[in-house]
């Protein structure tokens, strides 16, 4: 019973989806409080799967051979899952307050629900064919969102999302030919799938494609050179940039390479070729990258957009590591990073919803006016900093201790990047921060106007994220055991 | 009292009621400013508390597992014990103070709350027990005393709190990659535990990396050179009480982890000790130096911490240089805590009473506030006594602990034939002389800047009498809690002066297993000896005084002789190296990284203009083909090129274009002329019969 649940949680969010215009709802409460229910059920219902983990798979469909749309929670699959279904219902709370002027609801939040259940897909894929399948869905069902407020640039960003991420695709879709050809299985299985006696004399033509579809599905993943869609794709509503641009679309590019590498090509095969120096150089460069251009770039959201660029390096540094510590820190960061940018995210949201205004030049003096918003917008920028006490840290420690331990020179090189990288942290949020909470003396605080928190549908999940950065800061303790045992590949 | 939940209370009861005190403040500013007066004193007490059990039943602990990860660990020992009570004192004696000091201030709510959470942080500081979390709490000190510096939110001040808090970020990042390092190379971080390590390790190039970093990390917030630029402009700007704390306590949290890294790790490493050493007389010279061309009056003792942090590092060198030698490490070691003791005690006096005359007449520049102190005992009593303690006058607590310092530098020079035995490097007693006389110089300049300030503020007329007369009459210039904590923070100045073998010695017996330094002999500190060193210094001051600042850095003008800044304001390493290098460094990453971002549109509109163009349809063409059209343009261009280049009225002019699409025209019906025709059909069958043959001959050859 529990297998067909698997299928159940993935297929549900999609049937609210489709039924939401399709419905005639009297009034917007009553649409609202449809898809509020629906999606909290369904997080419970994913909740209940992973706390009662059924050990087998559910195939939904079956094409040929081994080719099988498959679910199955694995350890890897609970994280992301679990991660997602946290954080969907407080994301849909927030945006009911945020859309509410934005036009063509029903629409948007048909879309928005429908990216959950293919989120969930990926999450619980068993093996590279779903993936795939799912991943593509993915970047066909988030298009129209960007689309959203059908100006000139939307238009445009849509447009370079799509070209990136299907190319992207296509790389990926070399990758899982190599997969189904040379691996014993298209499942995924820790410690990699490839046929020990196919490969002897192809090993670099298999490096060279797995080097391929990292790239392929580092498109999702923004990395550099292919991370020009994610600042441009801020032009969408801040419920979307903030969810799919920051955790579910980018992290699942992320989660995408963690099951390429430690699943199905297998760290044992990739350790100390030229392929991890290549795909780890990469990142490193990414890291610092990111953290540039974020410190050059002056609109609010788009500057967050580049940390998360950065960041999302971060995470794909920890795998390139190809040891289970750096696949350990990779999750924490993963998970970490997803409640810091969200919070962040939402905060630039409440300013934008608020006062109209985008740009960071603009926020003087609005800490003393949105008290709330910006206490817990520091929260988040320390955090991203790697303040002690808070989840970044905790994330930044694992992954330089995996780099420490790993033996890899290029690695080394990394750490000096993650230092780097927490000093431009600093500049580019505590300058939002300082300007904030310490405008000049001399500031006219009459002049930006009547500007207040905003109500609690937003607040709720601002502080409820603030919490999560907060309790994970101090006591990430059975996380940790929990990730290490993922990551060790005992569960 | 369970003593462990004591010393947990220390750290944490603070930073919760930091919080009460923020939500009190939002209604009732009277009750905010009690209840925070209550609180500090209540941490003095537990401090008072456990710095007596410590004597009676010896150490306290206190973990926390797992918090944040590894795991939080406090510990009470004898320097420990020493230092929270230190802290908890002046945190005590500046919030009774800050109560007056505050009153025409803004955001007075904020305040507290950062003050009181900064005092949990340094005290998490000071009772750590291992490296880890104190970096922790050392990370929260830095962020919440930035507040402090950007206080105000002047230009000035903001600019301040910038240089603070890069040199905070860039200072812990680097301490969190020697942290990396050295759990890696020793697997542990536990303070007490590091001698064992760091003797066992082999890797010592490893070693000292680690160390080294760790070491700018708290070095950096402890003020040395060249990382001492935040120093001199953020306490200034600060206001007083928090000046007080940022001088006192804070740079010796800086020096509190060189300590843990210095005494422990690379105990008795004449290297390493060397090294400090160096920074330590550059630090102590240059912040001297930097104090006597102030005309400001809490720049001046800014420079001022600078410096004696110097005497501290050179405490700090010495010990790690006269590992050779018990008796003189210990000499150095007693000499390093009295010193820091000292000068947290003295600047709490020195920077209230400054925060007396900026509370009174907003300013500080020392030709305007020139005469304010005249006509008031209390606060020239408070003011001298600072002075004569910092200035090292026999009587008072400065003296002692220079004097120390001084002694373990003779030392080495005397028992330097046992050390080319024993540790085989070091300075040679040469060298030594000359860090000697810097030494003795540097208490000289000390005495020249103390004694400028105290001219300048109690002995001098305000040049314009009307100011003179106000300020004469100011009477009740702070009232009777300010005035308490003030008398009673200066009285301890003389008091620990007065009585050295009773007092300090019985402190530096304490904190030595903090050092891993031997057992003090009794030191006869007012034998003819060691009123030598002090008598140089003070005639080198007085010296100073009268040739340098009456002549050199006071001009005379009509109203009298005037202070002033003959600093080259070039001199700066902070505007004149540091800024520009970042900018620099900043835009030319942002070049890159602009150039780097749009690459792949580049390629793509590349892309499009090249291989992927759409075909170009500019007009529709008249007659004949693309081709035709194109050749006969080129064939025209070159028949006027000819015509102009060699002239003949002969020669018939072309219209190639029109010429070639008739030519395609002909072709066109000739070749479907052709085609039709046929004798084109036989010729193909010809020609298919003659393949046919060839091949057919090909196969069977």
């Amino acid at each position: 019973m529990n297998e067909v649940m698997l299928s159940i949680i993935v297929i549900l969010p999609l049937i609210t989806g489709v039924l939401i215009p399709l419905l005639p709802f009297k009034k917007r409460n009553s649409m609202l409080f449809f898809i509020e229910t629906a999606v909290i059920l369904n997080s419970i219902l994913v909740w209940m799967l992973l706390l009662h983990r059924p050990e087998e798979g559910f195939t939904l469909i079956h094409f040929t051979g081994n080719l099988s749309v498959t679910f199955k929670l694995d350890g890897l699959a609970c994280v992301f899952a679990g991660l997602i279904s946290l954080l969907w219902p407080l994301a849909t709370l927030y945006s009911f307050e945020y859309m509410k002027h934005e036009g063509h609801e029903k629409v948007f939040f048909m879309f928005y629900t429908v990216t959950y259940g293919v989120t969930l897909g990926i999450a619980t894929s068993a093996n590279i064919f779903s993936m795939y399948f799912f991943y593509e869905i993915l970047t066909l069902v988030t298009v129209p969102m960007v689309l959203h407020t059908l100006k000139r640039e939307a238009v445009l960003a849509a447009r370079t999302y799509l070209y990136y991420s299907i190319g992207g695709a296509a790389f990926a879709f070399i990758g899982m030919i190599m997969v189904i050809v040379y691996g014993t299985t298209t499942d995924f299985i820790y410690g990699g799938v490839l046929n020990q006696g196919s490969y002897p004399g192809n090993v670099n033509l298999l490096l060279l494609v797995y080097v391929l579809a990292f790239m392929g599905f580092g498109v999702k993943a923004a990395i550099w050179p292919f991370c020009g869609w994610l600042p441009k794709a801020g032009v969408a509503p801040t419920p979307v940039t903030a969810l799919l641009h920051a955790v579910a679309v980018v992290k699942s590019g992320a989660f995408a390479i963690m099951r390429l590498t430690y699943y199905s090509f297998g760290t044992d095969f990739l350790r100390g070729t030229w392929a991890q120096d290549v795909v780890m150089g990469f990142t490193i460069f990414t890291i610092v990258f990111g953290c540039s251009m974020a410190v050059k770039e002056r609109h609010l959201k788009r500057r967050l957009a580049y940390s998360t660029i950065s960041n999302l390096s971060y995470i794909l540094y920890g795998v390139t590591i190809m040891t289970p510590l750096g696949l350990l820190g990779a999750l924490v960061h993963m998970v970490s990073h997803a409640f810091m940018k969200i919070c962040s995210f939402f905060c630039a949201g409440a300013i934008m919803y608020q006062s109209g205004k985008e740009y960071v030049y603009q926020l003087n003096g609005f800490g003393k006016k949105m008290p709330k918003t910006f206490g817990i917008f520091t929260l988040s920028a320390l955090a991203l900093m790697g303040m002690p006490g808070l989840c970044g840290f905790i994330a930044k420690f694992r992954l330089a201790e995996a780099a420490v331990t790993s033996q890899n020179t290029l690695a080394y090189v990394g750490i000096g990047a993650l230092l780097i990288s927490a000093i431009l942290t600093a500049i580019y949020m505590l300058g939002i921060v300082i300007r904030a909470f310490f405008p000049s003396r001399d500031f006219d605080e009459d002049g930006i106007g009547d500007i207040k928190d905003p109500n609690w549908m937003m607040l709720l999940p601002l502080g409820l994220f603030a919490v999560g950065i907060v309790v994970m800061g101090l006591y990430p303790g059975p996380l940790l055991k929990l990730f290490s045992d993922i990551s060790n590949g005992l569960f | 009292m369970d003593r462990n939940a004591v010393l947990g209370c220390l750290i944490f009861l603070p930073m919760a009621g930091a919080f009460v005190s923020y939500v009190i403040g939002r209604f009732r500013k009277n009750i905010r400013d009690c209840f925070a007066d209550a609180l500090v004193i209540l941490e003095f007490i537990l401090a008072l508390f456990l710095f007596v059990d410590f004597g009676k039943s010896g150490t306290a602990q206190f973990h926390i597992e797992e918090f944040a990860g590894y795991g939080i660990h406090f510990v009470m020992d004898g320097f420990r014990s020493i230092y929270a009570l230190i802290a908890a004192l002046m945190w005590m004696m500046t919030t009774v103070f800050s109560g007056e000091y505050f009153r025409s201030y803004r955001n007075r709510n904020r305040y507290y709350l950062f003050t009181l959470l900064t005092l949990g942080a340094t005290m998490g500081v000071f009772l750590s027990a291992d490296l880890y979390t104190a970096f922790i709490f050392f990370e929260m000190m830095s962020f919440t005393s930035y507040v402090w510096v950007a206080h105000d939110e002047k230009k000035a001040s903001m600019r301040a709190a910038q240089t603070y808090l890069a040199v905070a970020v860039i200072g812990g990042m680097i301490m969190l990659m020697g942290l990396f390092l050295l759990y890696h190379t020793l697997g542990t971080l536990e303070i007490a535990s590091l001698l064992e390590a760091g003797r066992l390790c082999e890797n010592k190039g490893l070693l000292y990396a680690a160390g080294t970093c760790i070491a700018i990390g708290f070095g950096a917030k402890a003020g040395a050179f060249p990382l001492h630029i935040w120093l001199p402009k953020a306490h200034p700007v600060a206001p007083a009480p928090a000046s007080a704390l940022l001088s006192g306590i804070l740079t010796k949290s800086g020096i509190f982890g060189v300590l843990a890294v210095s005494c422990s790790l690379f105990y008795g490493d004449a290297l390493w000790g060397e090294a400090i050493l160096i920074i330590g007389t550059i630090t102590m010279f240059s912040g001297a130096v930097l104090a006597l061309f102030s005309v400001d009056l809490k720049r001046t003792l800014a420079c001022s911490s600078m410096s004696q942090i110097g005497f501290i590092l050179v405490g700090i060198g010495m010990q790690g240089l006269l590992g050779f030698l018990k008796e003189g490490k210990a000499l150095a070691g007693a000499g390093t805590l009295l010193h820091m003791i000292n000068h947290s005690l003295i600047k709490l006096v020195l920077f209230m009473a400054a925060g007396v005359v900026f509370m009174n007449i907003h300013k500080l520049d020392l030709n305007e506030i020139r005469g304010f102190g005249r006509k008031k005992p209390l606060l020239c009593f408070v003011f001298l006594m600072g002075a004569l303690g910092i200035g090292g006058i026999p009587l008072f607590n400065g003296y002692v602990s220079k004097t120390l310092l001084h002694e373990s530098i003779v030392e080495y020079r005397e028992y330097y034939f046992l050390s080319s035995q024993m540790a085989g490097s070091g300075f040679l007693p040469e060298g030594m002389a000359f860090i000697e006389w810097i030494f003795l110089v540097s208490g000289g300049l000390t005495v020249a800047y103390m004694t400028k300030l105290f001219i300048a503020v109690f002995v001098e007329k305000n040049r314009d009498e009307q100011v003179q007369k106000s300020f004469d009459e100011k009477k009740n210039y702070m009232n009777v809690a300010s005035g308490i904590s003030l008398t009673v923070s200066a009285l301890l100045i003389p008091a620990l002066g007065m009585l050295p073998n009773l007092l300090m010695d019985g402190l530096a017996d304490r904190g030595r297993d903090f050092m891993h330094a031997g057992h003090l002999e009794e030191v006869h500190y007012f034998s003819l000896e060691s009123l030598k060193g002090a008598g140089i210094s003070m005639g080198i001051g007085i010296l100073v005084y009268c040739l340098i600042v009456r002549f050199l850095l006071m001009k005379k003008t009509e109203a009298g002789r005037v202070y002033v800044d003959r600093w080259p304001s070039k001199l700066d390493l902070e505007n004149g190296l540091y800024r520009p290098i970042l900018k620099a460094l900043n835009g030319l990453c942002g070049f890159f990284c602009r150039i780097l971002d749009s690459l792949v549109d580049w390629i793509v509109v590349f892309l499009r203009k090249t291989v992927y163009r759409d075909r170009p349809f500019p007009f529709e063409l008249q007659e004949g083909t693309m081709f035709t059209y194109r050749l006969g343009t080129i064939c025209n261009k070159v028949q006027t090129w000819v015509e102009k280049k060699f002239p003949n009225p002969k020669r018939r002019h072309h219209e190639f274009v029109h010429e070639f699409a008739l030519v395609h025209l002909q072709l066109i019906e000739n070749r479907m002329v052709i085609s039709r025709s046929l004798s084109f059909g036989l010729l193909l069958i010809c020609i298919g019969l003659i393949l046919t043959t060839i091949y057919l001959l090909g196969v069977h050859w």
